[in-house]
């Protein structure tokens, strides 16, 4: 490592005490003076870098730059310099790379020719370091060509690979000229290939030699050629005698036995496959390596799949179930994990089968094979946690009748009436989560006809478990299975032996059963995946009464399972659709999300937090400081984290791998998310951000061609829905995930409004004032051609629609159309007439705009106000409301510009001839007012949001919507699955202090949201 | 329902299964990278047939920096356990114990003396998990963690190293039968 990382690096030993003095304290200028005159005693050049060097930590910007001419000029002249000198200007400079100056361009050029000029020199190796700290991949590549010539067939096999490896990395770099990536690609294919005929005609293998040794050499190479070779190339290695996939593993090697299967995969080369994991199972049986070495469930579903798109079908699978009983056969000697691998892979093979194999006398329907299989595994799992994990997917495939004789039959039978209480517990809560997931299962309802008499009916299907009317999901079902699973848990409270015994269960049943109710109300409720015709309130088109059962069961079991993460994030995505952000923020910070894994879990919380509450932001401590931190920390050299220790320690493919790993991480959706949600946060409250967006060194690299990468991690959620539907994340989220398309919108909606609010700094008094108003007109007019044509672009994509809440879809669309129209209003000089296309922007804009307003305040429905107060309505779809603020603010600021500008040149120019058309600033000052009018309608509505949630009875407000108010309890009979969901909570008076939080946090949302600027 | 096969970056991003257990520790990205940096082979994962991770083991082979050579609390060629963890609902399957044999072999390929790691003392759990693989207390290092794991009116809490020796220990040398009574502060650990 250069030693100026550590500090200032140490000047030559024979330089006098008084001037390495002056050094070591940065007496910056003493330094200068001292160098100066050695420079003159002494004819020693070296002094004068040191004064040029010392001249560049001075304030003074001429002082500061001259060390980059003297490079320059170095660099042009071919020289090079010593490595004393070199390392002093790579120190002096440090703060120029990557702004002022690129490395690759300075310093790396004089540290290649260095290291060309002394290739046995150890510096030679610091050269090459430094160049990678850098990422100057091109000079790196040079240096590390020298090195391997220097150090060919030497027992240090690195310089070589470190050769190949950096070859290929600059073949697939940016940095590397199109004219050059063939050759480079060619060139580190060839000697790899080279390398691997080596290994494979020698009968034993010196580490002097050039071939391919260790398992990262031999990977490596696998990953060269299936990037730059053929699928034939690769294909034949992978068969070969020593480098082939199958003699790796027998030396105990798996790595490349997987990452071919999966390049295999991606050439759907099934045959091949079917016979890899043919032999590498066999392996395992024969001695050949240890055991179940690759006895993983995704081995056993590759060969299974494979089998099942091989010609000989049959055949092939029943090798495939040969095989397995082989491994069953020996099954006692494994470890759990394997003995449920093995069970796993039963299924597997039984459900590829065809069902004429599986089943074919076909007299008993559902006691399928399949069913058989699925409850030989259950008889083994069915307490263990992840049992339903593990059979969920094979039982949604089920055919109706096999899943009525799984439910029916099979599963009533696991225990006898004898067994233990607290397993039959168990039992039970499984068969709730199965009839769950059963209800998202189409085949268990038949189609009727929509039709009858001339009436289309609501519910198209008939349901075949309870034979009522139904779409999907059974309602009827639905109500049944919250009322059991409620009776099930109060079986579990009410009875001590029970309680006594749930410490030793994998978990507590009553979990699982509140997972249950919870998605059944949920359900009920009418909440269907926000997609992006969501972001509308909440209470548009789900039911407030089962909703919010739903959260109340569902916090109430927190309380008794606080350690749950699955349970604390439904309750928090619950709560965020709710309105209740700060309780949200309450339930999520204890999960702790920290460090690395915030990138991909950090958007189950932060994503349009800005949107929902503001007031988030003005806690005590920076809402997103540690997702900052986190990423200035990771990203802060251009350099991949720790890539050097990869390079040292010849681990060629976690080279590569961290590469990717870090370009992904500079393009994360999550780290957008971060600047563009802090910074319209810091907007609201009248702050001022650090500095443009486009300028932010975390969005250096980010332009309109760059793919930006979503990495959410829904896995922490417990996804009770089959695969015939959407996931249940879906249905939490307030909106569509975070994606390329919102993320590059919300990059370019930010860029737009940097243009509108630069101010120049206050002492800059520019001498030639025409022509920088010329140069500002300019650079104006050409941002915004670039913003409009790129918003546009992005909003077209096909894609994109369905990427955006229909709030930002209109916000969005609205700064494209800002953008084109200021373009033509800055544009047109005010003799000619203004083109129509002006017009025509103006009254896209109000129609998006206005069906914006319209969509938020205009009233709800005579049915919806009965249910809920209006208040609880806004409360819920704050994200439309903070667009119509967003957009009103945009629209106001792009009219103001527009009007300073106009002033501006009224000012400059006395003649007004540069003045803007009449018609614009007219069509301007209509747009100001719109956006006046609405800010005002905005700030009005927080108004009565703080009034309304200021008066008293809210309270009993709420538990009527949960529990039903007096009168209707009284009037009809209460319906069974309040009654089932109160008996769980505790009832209404239990409910109170739940309730109190939830208003007690619309209040303190709203409280934020008053101290928002409406200006 | 489990896959083992070695760690690559992208599996930081299905940390969650794992990490948001309180008993897991959460890094910063350089600390899981310069493990899958220097010592790929010994970062080997577990997932489910979703991608996620349930469980990971992270480790280590070194010796004890050259200028402790004659401290007697130096340490000769070695594995090191520095992670090792297991989702919740993987739990008890075998997995943690699959995942440290799997790093115990690769000490033995590489002709390592021991294998060893800090565990909190009140970690019964893990405790009793390493004494079932053959592990036992060599020392104790005496407030080895900054903060207590349950008590928080505790500002600090006690390591136990523990070890198992390799094959290279034929005269198992490297261990001892009463670890427990043996005291050392943070500073005699490396
Ligand atoms: C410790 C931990 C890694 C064990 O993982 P695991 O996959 O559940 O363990 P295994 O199934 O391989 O267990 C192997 C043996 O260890 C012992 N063991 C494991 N967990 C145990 C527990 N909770 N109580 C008692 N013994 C236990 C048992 O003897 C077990 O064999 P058995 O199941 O046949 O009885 C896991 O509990 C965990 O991740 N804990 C949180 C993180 C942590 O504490 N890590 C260690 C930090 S140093």
């Amino acid at each position: 490592m250069p030693s100026y990382r550590f500090g200032r690096p140490a000047l030559r030993a024979n330089v006098d005490v008084q001037l390495q003095t002056a050094f070591s304290d940065g007496n910056w200028n003493a330094v200068i003076r001292l160098a100066a005159k050695r420079a003159a005693t002494l004819k020693d050049p070296y002094y004068e870098v040191i004064k040029v060097c010392a001249e560049a930590q001075l304030d003074g910007t001429a002082e500061k730059v001259a060390v980059l001419a003297v490079i320059d000029e170095l660099v042009k002249n071919k020289k090079t310099p010593d490595i004393d000198t070199i390392e002093l200007y790579e120190w002096a400079c440090r703060d120029f790379f990557d702004y002022e100056v690129e490395y690759a361009d300075t310093l790396g050029p004089l540290r290649v020719r260095w290291a060309k000029a002394n290739p046995s020199s150890p510096l030679a190796l610091q050269c090459l370091q430094a160049c990678l700290e850098r990422w100057d991949l091109v000079s790196a590549q040079q240096i590390a060509t020298t090195l391997d010539k220097t150090y060919a067939n030497l027992a240090d096999r690195r310089y070589m690979f470190w050769n190949i490896t950096l070859t290929f990395l600059l073949s697939i770099s940016p940095q590397c000229t199109d004219a050059s990536r063939k050759v480079y690609s060619l060139l580190a294919l060839r000697q790899l290939e080279r390398a691997a005929d080596v290994t494979e005609n020698s009968s034993k293998l010196e580490s002097t030699d050039r071939g391919l040794l260790t398992e990262e050499e031999i990977c490596l190479y696998y990953r060269v050629l299936s990037s730059h070779g053929t699928k034939e190339e690769y294909i034949s290695r992978l068969r070969s005698s020593k480098l082939g996939a199958i003699s790796q593993l027998k030396e105990g090697r798996k790595l490349l036995f997987c990452e071919s299967l999966n390049a295999l995969e991606g050439w759907a080369e099934w045959d091949l496959i079917y016979n890899l994991c043919r032999e590498a199972l066999t392996l395992g049986l024969e001695g050949s390596t240890s055991p179940f070495a690759v006895c993983d469930l995704q081995i056993w579903k590759k060969f299974a799949l494979a089998a099942s798109k091989t010609t000989d079908l049959e055949s092939a699978l029943a090798e495939v179930q040969t095989t397995l009983k082989e491994y069953i056969d020996i099954k006692d000697k494994a470890s759990e994990m394997y003995k449920k691998n093995l069970s796993l892979a039963l299924l597997e093979t039984t459900f590829r089968l065809p069902a004429t194999t599986s089943n074919p006398d076909h007299d008993n329907a559902g006691l399928s094979p399949r069913v058989v299989q699925i409850g030989l595994f259950l008889d083994q799992y069915f307490e263990r946690l992840s049992g339903f994990d593990d059979i969920k997917g094979y039982v949604a495939e089920l055919s109706f009748e096999e899943a009525k004789t799984l439910m029916e039959e099979v599963i009533p039978k696991i225990l006898d009436e004898n067994a233990d209480k607290a397993r039959k517990i168990v039992l039970k809560a499984l068969e709730c989560k199965l009839r769950y997931l059963l209800s998202t299962c189409p085949q268990t309802l038949s189609a009727e006809p929509n039709v009858i008499d001339g009436e289309t009916k609501p519910k198209p299907f008939r349901c075949r478990l309870c034979n009522n009317p139904a779409s999907l999901p059974c309602e009827t079902c639905l109500k049944k299975l919250t009322t059991e699973a409620s009776n099930t848990y109060k079986q579990i409270t009410g009875d001590q032996e029970i309680l006594d015994s749930l410490p030793r269960l994998d978990r507590d049943p009553r979990l699982d059963l509140a997972l249950v109710m919870g998605n059944s109300l949920l359900k009920l409720s009418g909440l269907r995946p926000r997609t992006s015709d969501a972001g509308q309130s909440l209470w548009r088109d789900v039911e407030p009464g089962s909703f919010l059962q739903a959260v109340l069961l569902l916090d109430i079991q927190l309380r008794e399972t606080p350690g749950d993460t699955q349970l604390r994030m439904l309750l928090v995505q619950l709560y965020l659709l709710l309105g209740c952000v700060s309780y949200a923020y309450q339930l999520w910070t204890p999960l702790d999300v920290k460090r690395t894994i915030q990138d991909s879990l950090s958007p189950l919380f932060f994503d349009r937090i800005c949107t929902l509450s503001p007031g988030l932001f003005r806690g005590t401590r920076p809402l997103m400081e540690p997702l900052r931190s986190f990423y200035n920390h990771s990203l802060i050299d251009r350099s991949p984290v720790r890539i050097w220790d990869a390079f040292s320690a010849g681990s060629y493919t976690s080279i590569l791998d961290m590469v990717e790993f870090d370009g992904n991480l500079r393009r994360s959706c999550t780290l957008m998310m971060t600047l563009v949600e802090e910074r319209r946060a810091i907007r609201c409250y009248g702050g001022k951000v650090d500095c443009e967006i486009e300028e932010h060194p975390l969005a250096e690299n980010i332009d309109d061609s760059t793919t930006l990468v979503a990495k959410t991690d829904y896995g922490p959620f417990a996804n009770l829905e089959s695969l015939h539907g959407p996931p249940i994340h879906e249905y939490l989220r307030l909106g569509p995930g975070l994606s390329n398309e919102r993320s590059h919108l919300a990059f370019l909606s930010e860029q737009y409004i940097d243009l509108l609010s630069y101010k120049p700094p206050k002492d800059y008094r520019p001498s030639k004032t025409n022509e920088v108003a010329l140069r500002d007109r300019e650079y104006t007019l050409e941002t915004l051609s670039r913003l409009s044509n790129s918003l546009t672009d992005f909003l077209h994509k096909p894609t994109t629609p369905s990427r955006l809440t229909a709030p930002e879809s209109t916000y969005y669309t609205v700064l494209s159309l800002l953008s084109a129209a200021l373009l033509i209003a800055l544009s047109t000089p005010r003799t000619e007439p203004v083109p129509d296309t002006l017009s025509l922007l103006m009254s896209s804009i109000k129609s998006a705009f206005g069906s914006l307003r319209t969509g938020f305040f205009s009233s709800p429905s005579a049915q919806q106000k009965q249910r809920i107060p209006p208040a609880c309505q806004s409360l819920a779809d704050m994200h439309t409301l903070s667009h119509v603020r967003e957009t009103a603010l945009a629209i106001k600021h792009s009219a103001t510009f527009v009007l300073a500008f106009h002033e501006k040149e009224l000012a400059r120019d006395r003649s007004g001839r540069s003045g803007l058309h009449r018609d614009v600033i007219a069509q301007m000052k209509a747009l100001n007012e719109l956006a006046g009018r609405a800010l005002v309608e905005v700030k009005g509505h927080m108004l009565k949001l703080k009034e309304a949630l200021g008066e008293g009875g809210w309270l009993d407000r709420l538990l009527d919507l949960v529990f039903g108010s007096d009168e209707e309890q009284q009037g009809e009979k209460e319906d069974e699955v309040t009654r089932a969901v109160s008996e769980v909570v505790g009832g209404r008076a239990a409910a109170e202090e739940w309730a109190g939080k939830v208003i007690e946090s619309w209040r303190e949302g709203v409280k934020g949201w008053g101290m928002v600027r409406m200006e | 329902m489990a896959n083992f096969r070695r760690f690559r970056p992208d599996d930081l991003n299905k940390l969650s299964k794992c990490n948001l257990d309180p008993f897991t520790e959460t890094y910063e990205l350089g600390f899981y990278l310069q493990y899958y940096a220097k010592w790929p082979s010994l970062f080997q994962v577990a997932e489910d047939q979703h991608g996620n991770i349930i469980g990971y083991i992270m480790g280590k082979l070194e010796s004890s920096p050259d200028v402790y050579r004659f401290s007697e609390h130096y340490l000769p060629w070695h594995a090191h356990i520095t992670a090792v963890t297991v989702a919740p609902e993987a739990r008890r399957l075998g997995i943690g114990k699959l995942l440290t044999e799997q790093l115990e072999m690769a000490a033995d390929a590489n002709n390592a003396w021991f294998v060893d790691l800090f565990v909190r003392v009140s970690n019964h759990k893990a405790i009793a998990f390493y004494k079932s693989m053959g592990y036992s207390v060599f020392r104790v290092v005496k407030d080895y963690y900054g903060e207590h794991s349950s008590d928080p009116t505790l500002s600090s809490e006690d390591a136990y190293d523990m070890r198992k020796p390799m094959k290279r220990d034929v005269k198992k040398e490297h261990i001892r039968e009463d670890g427990e009574k043996y005291e050392v502060t943070p500073a005699d650990v490396w």
